[in-house]
C-alpha cells in the first residue's frame, strides 16, 4: 500500500493535514473539532446527508454543505458552527426541526443517558420550543419483531436502520413507508424483522425509536458495570460489552473490533443472554438418586467426584466441548492427565496447525479480489458475521464463488476436499483466476476438513502465504475447538489410553449432546457432566455439576482466525465458577493447579503459546504472527458415504438459532429453524412433492414430518434440514408425500 | 400572437396538426439533424450545443453543453454512459413537456439520439410522469415506429413514474429509475460522474432535448441569436390561471409577461384585475401586478426577485386570497416532501400548520413573524430544492402581500373568504394526511 496523498485543510482556523478524500467530519475530528451528526455512520455506505446536523460553511461555496458527505480538498477553508454564524444558524434550525415532533419523553425512554439527540440537544438546542401545535402522535410501541420494539414518535428518520437492512445485511426487510412528515420506518408488509442481524439497528438508532424488548425499562446506562468480553457462541468471537446491573446481565452490545466484527453482532450473540436466568438452568450440584436427580451441596459433590476419580483408577475419559475456554480445558486436562493418570480425551473436532501460515484477519475479506467458499455447511450457520463480510466483499467488487451442494459450483456434500484438489490442478479455470489474482481468500465451512490440511495444501499451491491480503480460514463447528485441543496437549505428554471407562467427565452442553459422547456414557461405570442445563446430561449422568456460561467466564479463546481473545466475565453469576472448585479437587488429587485464570493462562502460555502475556492480547486482540508454510501429507479425501436407510443424502446442519443458549430464550423462538427440508426440484418432481407441502422423511424405521421447500440451487440427490428436527434420522433418507 | 413573428422551433411543423406519425415528422424535415449529427461526431455536436448557449429547461437552467462536457469519455470510465430524459413534469403550472411528448414525440426521440451520440451513451431512458399515460403511449408508439425504421441506434427505455413530485428532482429520479424509494441523493457527486447505477449520466428535461435537433439544424451560433444574451432560444411558456386563453406558447426568451398574458393569452378572464403572477411554476417566488413588464429571461427574472424556473406562468386575479394560495401551495410541498432531510420534512408541515392558523384567524402577529423565521430556517439547509422552494415562495407571498396576512390576524379570519376563488380549495390528500397524523385535526 502506498502512502496516501496528504492535503491541508483549515477548519475553524486550525490547519490540519489529512489524507486526500477523507470526509470533513473525520478531518475535523483530526483537528480536534466536533462536527455533530445523526444520520452519518460510515459503516452504512456513502453518506446520505439526510439529517442536516453537520452543516458547515466552506469558503467559495454559496450554500452550507453537509460535512458528512463532503470530502476534503487541498486548501479547503471550512467554518463549522463554532466559527460560522451561518453554519450555527443552520445547525440550530436542524436541531429545532428534529425536536419539533419528538416526544421528549426522556424520563421513560430507554435511550436516555446514551441518546445522541439528548446529548446534542443539550449542546446545540435552544432549550425551549416554539412549537405550539400538537406533536405528531402515532401508535407505539410497534413490535417489529419479538426482540425489537419501534417507537415511531421518537424516530428522527435518519435512515440508519433502513440503510443497515438494505446496504449491510442486505435483507431488505426494513424500509420507509409514506413520504414527507408521514414517513415512517416499517418492515415490509408488516412482517416481523427476521434477519439474523436485526439487533444491530437497536445500536445504530441514535434515539429511542428502536429498542430491544429484552432490555426495555430494565436499567439506565449509568448504572452499569461493564465487561469488555468476546462472544463465545461461535468461532468468530465478536467483541462485546456485557453490561450488568445488580449482578445480572442486562444486555450485550457490540464492541467494534475492526478486524473481526466491525461493530456488528448477530442476533444470537446479542439476544441470547437471558439463558443465564432460565428456570431450567442448573445452579446446584445434582446426583442421580433412586428416582431422579437430587440436589446436594458442593462439599458433598466434590467428595463424590473425588471418589469417582479414585474408583476409576486410571480409567478416566474427558469429553471436552469446543466452547470451553483454554483455561478451563487446561485445568480439566491437568486434573485428568496429572491427577487421574489417563490421557484419553474426546475433542470436539480434528484440528491442526496446517493453516497457521495462511492466517489473515477476517476484515481482509472486504479487500479481497477472489473468495472461494467450500460450503458444505452454510457460512451463516457456522460463523454468521462472516456472511456480512462476504456481502461487504461482494459490494467492494470481489468475486465470491461458493462450492457446495447449493453453491455457484455444485458439488455433492462431502466433496469439498476433492474440489480443493481440482482447484490446485493446472488448467482448472477458477484455479487460474485464483493464481492471477493478488488477494485471494479461501474459506472452508463444513466437516471433513482434516484440521484444515486440504485447504492448506491448496493455499500453498496457490502461493497464498506470499500474497499480502490473501489467506485461508477454516470455520470450525465450535467456538474454541483449536484452543481446547491446544490446552489438552499442553497438560501432559504421556499417552495412557485406558480401555475400561471407570469415569466419563463431560464438560459442556455441546459435548453432552454429542452422540459419540452419549455412547461412551453407556459404557462408562460413572459419568459426571458439567452443563448449563440438565437437558441431555440429566438423562444419563450420575453427577451433574452446574457450569458457568461464556458470559460469566474469565479466560481466553482462539477464534477461527487463530486470534487469542479474552473473555471477561460479567459480575455476578448464580453459579460458582468452575475454577474455584477445580482447585479444591486438584488439591485432593495432588495436582498443582494455579488458583486464577490469569495464572493458568501464564502456565499454559509458557508451555504452548510462546509465552505470550495476557496484556499483549489487550481489549482488542491482535492477530499474532504465525509459523512458516510447510508441506505435509495430505490426507485422503473421505470416501462417499454408503447411504443406509434411503436414497437421498440428508445434510444435517446446526442452524444458527439452535443450541442450549438460544433454546432457553423465548424471544428467539421465532428465529429457530423452520420445520422444513430443502429438496431439489428434480427430486421433488419425481416424488410429486409441491413446495410448502408436508412430507414424510424416513430412514431405518424412523419417520419425521417436515415441510418441503424446493431449492432450485440444491444438487439432486441431497436434501438438507436443520439438525434440530432430524437428530433421529440416518444419513440416507427417503422423502415422500404423507 | 406575439407582436413580432417569433421562430417556432420545438413545436415547429406542428402548428396545423400533431406530428405523431413518422411520415409526417419526416415530411417536416425530421431526423435530418440526426443524420447531420452522425456526420459531425460527438465532439462537434457538443461544441454546437455549447455554442447555442441552451440552458436546461427543467427549472435549474444549467447550461446543457457544459453538463454534457462533464461526462467522461468512454475510454476514461469503466462504466457505461447513460442519457436520462426527465419527463416527470409535475411542477404545478407546467404542462409544456406533455405537449412536446404528445405532439412532436419524434423530435424528442431525435434529440435523445443526438444527445446520446454526443456523450457516447450506451443506452437512453425516459422517465415519464405516471399520470401522463396518454403521453407515454404516444411516445411508445412513436418509438416503435422509429425503431422499426432503424432510427434508434442507441436503445431507449420508457419508464413510467408512480406519482411523486420529488421524482422530478434529477437524483430522486435516478433512485426511482433504479427501483428504489424516490429520494434525492446528496450532491456531489453529480450525476455526470456518478448517476444511474453509479455510472456517468446526462439528465436533461424533455424540452431541452427536443430543442437539440433544431440546434443542429440551425447551428449553435444561429440558435444563440434567438432570445437575449444569457437566455438564448425559444421557450415553451405554459400559461394558466385566471387568463382567457391558457396554453403553451413558444416565444423567445426576453418576451415580457404583458406580451404573454395580454397578447397571447387574451388578458385576465372575466375582465378582472391582475393581482399577482407566479412566474416560473409554483416553486418560484411570486411577482406583483406591477411587475408585468418584466422580460422573461434568466437575468431579468432574478432582478425581479424570482426565477424563470420551468417557464410556467400562473395568472392570479384580484379575487384570490394570498394566504389561501400560500396555504394551498404549502400543502402541496408538505405532501410531496420525500421525508429524507429534516428541514423540509418537518419545516413544510410546520409552515402548513401556521398558515392554516393564520387563514382561520387563530394566529397572532408573533406567529406571522414565526412563519417568516421558519422559512428562513428551512431555506438553504435542505438536501434538494423542494423545501427551499416552499420557504422561498411563502416568504415572497408575505413580502408582497403582508397587509393581507396581517388583516387575517387582526380580523380573526379570512377577510375575503366569501369571495376568494380559492376558498375551500384543499389538497386532495389533505384529509387523508390529517386523519393519519392524528390529533391536530381536532384543533
Amino acid at each position: 500500500m502506498s502512502t496516501p496523498e496528504l492535503v491541508t485543510v483549515t477548519i475553524d482556523g486550525r490547519q490540519v493535514q489529512v489524507p486526500k478524500g477523507m470526509g470533513l467530519v473525520e478531518a475535523a475530528a483530526a483537528a480536534g473539532i466536533e462536527i455533530p451528526v445523526f444520520c452519518y455512520e460510515p459503516r452504512l455506505g456513502p453518506a446520505v446527508g439526510a439529517c442536516r446536523m453537520c452543516l458547515v460553511e466552506i469558503e467559495g461555496m454559496p450554500k452550507l454543505q453537509t460535512g458528512c458527505s463532503t470530502p476534503v480538498a487541498d486548501g479547503m477553508v471550512v467554518h463549522t458552527a463554532q466559527s460560522s454564524e451561518q453554519a450555527a444558524r443552520g445547525q440550530s434550525a436542524t436541531m429545532e426541526f428534529l425536536l419539533l415532533n419528538h416526544p421528549l419523553d426522556c424520563p421513560v425512554c430507554d435511550k436516555g443517558g446514551e441518546c445522541a439527540l439528548q446529548d446534542l440537544s443539550f449542546r446545540y438546542g435552544q432549550g425551549k420550543t416554539r412549537m405550539t401545535f400538537h406533536k405528531r402522535s402515532l401508535e407505539k410501541p410497534v413490535p417489529i419483531s419479538p426482540t425489537i420494539a419501534l417507537d415511531r414518535e421518537r424516530c428522527i428518520l435518519c435512515y440508519r436502520c433502513t440503510r443497515f437492512s438494505q446496504e449491510v445485511a442486505e435483507d431488505e426487510e426494513l424500509t420507509a413507508v409514506n413520504r414527507g412528515a408521514l414517513s415512517m420506518i416499517s418492515t415490509f408488509e408488516n412482517e416481523p424483522y427476521r434477519g439474523p442481524f436485526s439487533g444491530n439497528v437497536t445500536e445504530l438508532c441514535p434515539v429511542g425509536a428502536l429498542t430491544s424488548t429484552q432490555y426495555r425499562f430494565k436499567a439506565r446506562p449509568w448504572e452499569y458495570e461493564q465487561a469488555a468480553s468476546v462472544c463465545g457462541l461461535c468461532p468468530v468471537g465478536c467483541n462485546v460489552t456485557v453490561q450488568s446491573r445488580e449482578g445480572k446481565v442486562q444486555r450485550v452490545l457490540s464492541r467494534n473490533h475492526p478486524e473481526v466484527d466491525r461493530g456488528w453482532l448477530c442476533d444470537k450473540g446479542r439476544f441470547s443472554y437471558p439463558h443465564l436466568y432460565s428456570e431450567e438452568r442448573i445452579v446446584t450440584p445434582r446426583r442421580r438418586g433412586a428416582r431422579a436427580l437430587e440436589e446436594l451441596d458442593w462439599e458433598q459433590a466434590l467428595e463424590e467426584l473425588a471418589g469417582m476419580v479414585e474408583r476409576a483408577s486410571g480409567g478416566v475419559v474427558l469429553a471436552l466441548s469446543g466452547s470451553e475456554t483454554l483455561e478451563l480445558a487446561y485445568a480439566l486436562a491437568k486434573i485428568v492427565r496429572q491427577g487421574a493418570g489417563s490421557d484419553r480425551v474426546v475433542l470436539p473436532e480434528q484440528t491442526s496447525d496446517a493453516l497457521d501460515p495462511f492466517r489473515v484477519p477476517i476484515a481482509a475479506l472486504a479487500e479481497a479480489e477472489e473468495i472461494v467458499v467450500f460450503e458444505d455447511c452454510p457460512v451463516l450457520d457456522r460463523a454468521p458475521l462472516l456472511e456480512l463480510w462476504l456481502k461487504q466483499a461482494r459490494r467492494n467488487g470481489a468475486q465470491v464463488t461458493r462450492i457446495g451442494p447449493s453453491g455457484d459450483i455444485q458439488r455433492a456434500h462431502g466433496e469439498a476436499a476433492l474440489a480443493c484438489r481440482e482447484l490446485a490442478e493446472k488448467g482448472n479455470a477458477l484455479g487460474k483466476r485464483l493464481r492471477a489474482a493478488e488477494r485471494v481468500i479461501l474459506l472452508w465451512s463444513g466437516g471433513g476438513s482434516a484440521g484444515g490440511t486440504h485447504l492448506a495444501a491448496l493455499a500453498l499451491t496457490l502461493g497464498l502465504n506470499e500474497k499480502k491480503g490473501s489467506g485461508a480460514l477454516l470455520l470450525p463447528a465450535s467456538p474454541n475447538a483449536r484452543g481446547v485441543a491446544e490446552a489438552w496437549a499442553a497438560a501432559g505428554d504421556e499417552d495412557r489410553q485406558p480401555k475400561q471407562i471407570g469415569l466419563l467427565i463431560v464438560s459442556g452442553d455441546e459435548a453432552a449432546s454429542d452422540p459419540q459422547v452419549r455412547q461412551l456414557a453407556e459404557h462408562a461405570r460413572a459419568t459426571v457432566a458439567l452443563t448449563l442445563f440438565a437437558g441431555d446430561s440429566g438423562e444419563w449422568a450420575d453427577l451433574v455439576l452446574p457450569a458457568t456460561s461464556y458470559l460469566e467466564r474469565e479466560g481466553t479463546m482462539r477464534n477461527l482466525e487463530g486470534r487469542l481473545q479474552r473473555l471477561r466475565g460479567a459480575t455476578g453469576s448464580p453459579v460458582r465458577s468452575e475454577l474455584s472448585w477445580l482447585v479444591e479437587l486438584a488439591v485432593r488429587l495432588g495436582v498443582a493447579l494455579p488458583g486464577s485464570e490469569a495464572a493458568l493462562f501464564a502456565e499454559l502460555s509458557a508451555q504452548a503459546l510462546d509465552g505470550i502475556s495476557l496484556s499483549a492480547l489487550g481489549e482488542r486482540a491482535p492477530l499474532l504472527p504465525h509459523g512458516e508454510a510447510r508441506t505435509f501429507e495430505i490426507p485422503e479425501a473421505e470416501e462417499p458415504p454408503i447411504l443406509l436407510g434411503g436414497p437421498l443424502e440428508l445434510i444435517r446442519y446446526r442452524a444458527l438459532f439452535s443450541g442450549p443458549e438460544v433454546e432457553h430464550v423465548p424471544e428467539l423462538a421465532f428465529q429457530r429453524p423452520a420445520t422444513e427440508i430443502e429438496i431439489s426440484p428434480e427430486d421433488a418432481d419425481r416424488r410429486g412433492i409441491a413446495d410448502g407441502s408436508d412430507v414424510v422423511v424416513r430412514s431405518n424405521g424412523t419417520r419425521v414430518t417436515l415441510r418441503a421447500r424446493i431449492n432450485a440451487a440444491l444438487l439432486p440427490g441431497m436434501v438438507r434440514a436443520a439438525a434440530t428436527h432430524t437428530s433421529e434420522l440416518a444419513r440416507g433418507v427417503e422423502v415422500s408425500r404423507p | 400572437m406575439a407582436k413580432t413573428a417569433s421562430p417556432v422551433l420545438v413545436l415547429a411543423g406542428a402548428e396545423a396538426g400533431d406530428l405523431r406519425a413518422l411520415e409526417d415528422y419526416r415530411r417536416a424535415g425530421g431526423y435530418a439533424s440526426l443524420e447531420q449529427a452522425r456526420k459531425l461526431g460527438s465532439e462537434r455536436v457538443i461544441a454546437e450545443i455549447k455554442e447555442s448557449g441552451i440552458r436546461g429547461r427543467g427549472g435549474a437552467g444549467f447550461p446543457m453543453g457544459q453538463k454534457a462536457s462533464f461526462i467522461p469519455a468512454p475510454e476514461k470510465t469503466a462504466k457505461p454512459i447513460y442519457l436520462v430524459v426527465n419527463a416527470d413534469e409535475s411542477e404545478p403550472g407546467a404542462f409544456k413537456d406533455r405537449e412536446i411528448i404528445e405532439r412532436v414525440p419524434h423530435r424528442l426521440i431525435e434529440g435523445m439520439q443526438i444527445a446520446a451520440l454526443a456523450i457516447q451513451a450506451e443506452a437512453c431512458f425516459i422517465y415519464i410522469r405516471g399520470e401522463y399515460l396518454t403521453g407515454s403511449e404516444i411516445f411508445a408508439a412513436a418509438l416503435a415506429e422509429a425503431e422499426a425504421a432503424g432510427l434508434v441506434g442507441i436503445p431507449i427505455t420508457v419508464h413510467r413514474g408512480a406519482g411523486a413530485y420529488i421524482c422530478g428532482e434529477e437524483t430522486a429520479l435516478l433512485e426511482s429509475l433504479e427501483g428504489k424509494r424516490g429520494q434525492p441523493r446528496s450532491k456531489p457527486p453529480f450525476p455526470a460522474l456518478v448517476g444511474l447505477y453509479d455510472s456517468p449520466t446526462l439528465i436533461n428535461n424533455v424540452e431541452t432535448i427536443a430543442t437539440v435537433p433544431k440546434i443542429i439544424e440551425l447551428g449553435g451560433a444561429a440558435y444563440a441569436k434567438i432570445g437575449v444574451a444569457g437566455s438564448t432560444g425559444t421557450r415553451l411558456f405554459s400559461l394558466s390561471g385566471n387568463v382567457v386563453r391558457g396554453g403553451n406558447y413558444e416565444l423567445p426568451h426576453g418576451t415580457t409577461f404583458r406580451e404573454l398574458i395580454e397578447d397571447c393569452g387574451g388578458g385576465i378572464s372575466e375582465g378582472r384585475k391582475l393581482k399577482a403572477i407566479i412566474p416560473g411554476g409554483s416553486s418560484t417566488p411570486i411577482l406583483g401586478a406591477d411587475q408585468i413588464d418584466t422580460p422573461m429571461d434568466y437575468a431579468s427574472m432574478e432582478k425581479a426577485g424570482s426565477f424563470i424556473g420551468s417557464a410556467s406562468v400562473i395568472v392570479i386575479d384580484d379575487r384570490a386570497c394570498m394566504v389561501q394560495l400560500a396555504l394551498r401551495l404549502t400543502q402541496f410541498y408538505m405532501n410531496e416532501s420525500c421525508g429524507k432531510c429534516t428541514p423540509c420534512r418537518e419545516g413544510t408541515r410546520w409552515l402548513e400548520m401556521i398558515l392554516r392558523k393564520i387563514e382561520e384567524g387563530r394566529a397572532s402577529r408573533a406567529e406571522l413573524d414565526l412563519l417568516l423565521d421558519v422559512c428562513d430556517r428551512i431555506l438553504g439547509n435542505c438536501l434538494c430544492p423542494l423545501g427551499d422552494s416552499n420557504a422561498m415562495i411563502v416568504a415572497s407571498y408575505v413580502r408582497h402581500f403582508r397587509a393581507e396576512f396581517e388583516a387575517h390576524v387582526e380580523k380573526g379570519g379570512c377577510p375575503v373568504a366569501a369571495t376568494s376563488s380559492l376558498t375551500g380549495v384543499r389538497s386532495p390528500v389533505d384529509e387523508l394526511y390529517r386523519g393519519r397524523v392524528g390529533q391536530e385535526a381536532a384543533l
